[in-house]
């Protein structure tokens, strides 16, 4: 295991000039600081312009930071070889849709130092692990935007990074698609890769995420373990299976009984829109484009 | 809860190059087949056109003015393409990865942002090197074919008239072949094609540089057109700026002027070679050093821009 944190960012501020005459500014990250531990799946959420994007650039390099630190696996990350470390998978990426999926793999995997036949070999099994092994040698012009998605989280972990930083990764694809990039993600932790992961899908963001930090209006507002940050302390959840009606009466009765305890409810529990669509639809992506030579 | 984090399996410990001429050689291959599968050969088509029209046009003219138009167009439309390759291909570079956010991809990958920007350049100046090749074979076999006509035509003219001696109609024959060999397919005309390498590599430098700070491709490419014009006709303003008595105004003017936009005066040697002039290995020799230093000096100040380019 690594000594260092995956991530560690310490006051990071982020001052953007502005090119009016009145020389105004506007902070887009004010003074965020957290930890990810290596091997976590970090949720980085917040609305619109609330500083996630820039703070993900700051983290890499493409932005400088005002004031503060950020560091990979202890490397300044304004360090290019802090970049060895490193996967990244921008939100609506375009990668050059001239070249084919294998192409683009190879492309990056050259970039990175890889050649030959470990080239050849771990293009194969990302194509394999994306699930785009059949449209491997069409360019990305005739890729679906989940395809595209798919082909741009296998070029971030191409070089076997150790840090991968996915900036709304499911944007514009559908829930079979959606679901794909999910198990790619946990697969990921499953190889001890620790991910960033910036979406406003926020129950995407509560199933697969171990820790989460919010930002709000250039602030990081709260951070810490979701099971933590999720738990309403003074509320209990039983669920029970194949309860009578006398059962739930009797369940009634008791907490009746009580005067410090209230009953806010007692109903069936509901599935999510996602699951119920992915049941009907059988759980798989509806892009019929993969499947065309 | 906390994850347990296994060591990824990972391949032997790369260490990082700090200047990697194969990352290099594959972000030039990058930009090489982006360019071309963008069709751009299919320019050739209309060169080709071009140059087969001109073999046969005005065969009325005499047959060295045959020649020399033959050169003529074909050797300006090798500069027109070659120029069109160097602005347009290289402004359709960075803006169009900054937008489409290909460059966020790149550079989050251990490469450094100068290699970044050698690539692409490199890129751009083997496109114009394969069309230039191309360009120049198809023009060397045309012109070739037509001086070979030309001297037929005028061979079987002579042996047509009455000559007092064998030897004197020989004598005219070995006359006219070395006339029209003198007006045909040389090497000096290879430093034509030179010369207009040279001016396409140093026009690449100036648009990469203009593409670094410019915020879109139109913009980069008209920047670029202007900075070509302001360069064919900067000595000319030079000479009557600075004269021999200009003041230290005109004069800081016109050295601004030399070294912002380059002297494309100097890559002209085309007019010369056409009408069969010799150009000295010595002329060439400064023209290949002028577009090194003012590669280097667009390449130095494109990365000062671009290393300190917020993305």
């Amino acid at each position: 295991m690594s000594e260092f944190p995956a991530v560690s960012i310490k006051h990071l501020t982020r001052v953007f000039r502005l090119p009016t005459l009145r020389r105004q500014s506007i902070t887009a990250v004010d003074d965020v600081s957290f930890d990810i531990a290596p091997g976590q799946i970090y949720g980085l959420i917040g609305p619109n312009g609330s500083g996630k994007s820039t703070t993900m650039k700051v983290l890499l390099g493409l932005l400088r930071a005002t004031q503060g630190t950020c560091a990979i696996f202890g490397r300044d990350s304004a360090r290019v070889d802090s970049r060895e470390d490193v996967g990244f998978l921008p939100e609506n990426p375009y990668f050059y849709r001239h070249l084919t999926g294998r192409e683009t793999l190879a492309f990056y995997g050259k970039l990175c130092g890889i050649r030959g036949a470990a080239l050849k070999e771990r293009t194969a099994e990302l194509l394999a692990l994306v699930e785009l092994e059949q449209a491997a040698d069409r360019r990305l012009s005739g890729y679906s935007k989940g395809m595209l998605q798919r082909i741009g989280l296998a070029q971030a972990i191409i070089h076997r990074p150790r840090l991968v930083v996915l900036d709304e990764p499911t944007a514009g694809v559908d829930p079979g698609g959606s679901r794909k990039i999910r198990d790619l993600i946990l697969t990921l932790r499953g190889q001890g890769i620790t991910v960033i992961l910036s979406s406003h899908l926020l129950e995407q963001v509560q199933e697969v995420c171990d820790r989460v930090g919010i930002i709000y209006k250039g602030k990081l507002v709260r951070e810490g373990l979701l099971s933590d940050l999720m738990s309403i302390e003074d509320q209990t959840e039983i669920l029970l299976r194949n309860a009578t009606p006398e059962v739930l009466a009797a369940v009634r009765a008791l907490i009746a009984g009580q005067s410090a305890t209230e009953l806010l409810h007692l109903g069936n529990p509901r599935t999510t829109l996602e699951r119920l669509f992915l049941d009907v639809t059988g759980g798989s992506s509806a892009d019929s484009r993969e499947y065309v030579k | 809860m906390t994850p347990s984090s296994p060591d990824i399996p990972r391949p032997a410990a790369r260490r990082h190059i700090r200047f990697s001429l194969s990352r290099i050689l594959t972000l030039a291959g990058g930009t090489f087949t982006q360019l071309v599968r963008m069709k751009v050969f299919y320019f050739m088509a209309i060169f080709a056109v071009a140059v087969i029209a001109a073999s046969f046009a005005f065969a009325d003219l005499q047959t060295d003015g045959q020649l020399k138009l033959l050169k003529d167009v074909s050797l300006a439309s090798m500069s027109l393409f070659s120029m069109l390759f160097a602005i347009a291909g290289t402004a359709l570079l960075i803006p169009r990865d900054i937008e489409d956010r290909t460059l966020y991809t790149i550079l989050c990958k251990p490469v450094p942002r100068l290699e970044y920007l050698l690539g692409k350049l490199l890129g751009v100046v083997f496109l114009i090197f394969i069309s230039l090749i191309l360009m120049d074979v198809l023009f060397s076999v045309v012109l070739y074919l037509k001086e070979q006509a030309i001297i037929s035509e005028q061979v079987a003219a002579l042996q047509n008239r009455k000559f007092a001696t064998r030897e004197m109609l020989e004598a005219n024959i070995a006359s006219v072949q070395e006339s029209m060999m003198g007006q045909g397919l040389t090497w000096n005309l290879q430093n034509g094609v030179l010369a207009i390498f040279f001016k396409a590599i140093v026009l690449t430098g100036v648009t990469l540089l203009v593409s670094t700070f410019a915020s879109s491709t139109i913009f980069t490419i008209m920047a670029s057109l202007a900075i070509m014009v302001i360069g064919q006709a900067q000595s000319l303003a030079r000479d009557t700026l600075l004269g021999q008595d200009a003041s230290i105004v005109p004069r800081a003017i016109g050295g601004a002027v030399s070294l912002l936009f380059p002297d494309f005066k100097g890559f002209d040697i085309v007019d010369a070679v056409v009408t069969g002039s010799a150009v000295p290995a010595l002329v060439m020799g400064k023209m290949a050093g002028l577009t090194l230093v003012y590669l280097v000096v667009h390449l130095m100040a494109a990365y000062v821009i671009f290393s300190d380019k917020e993305l």
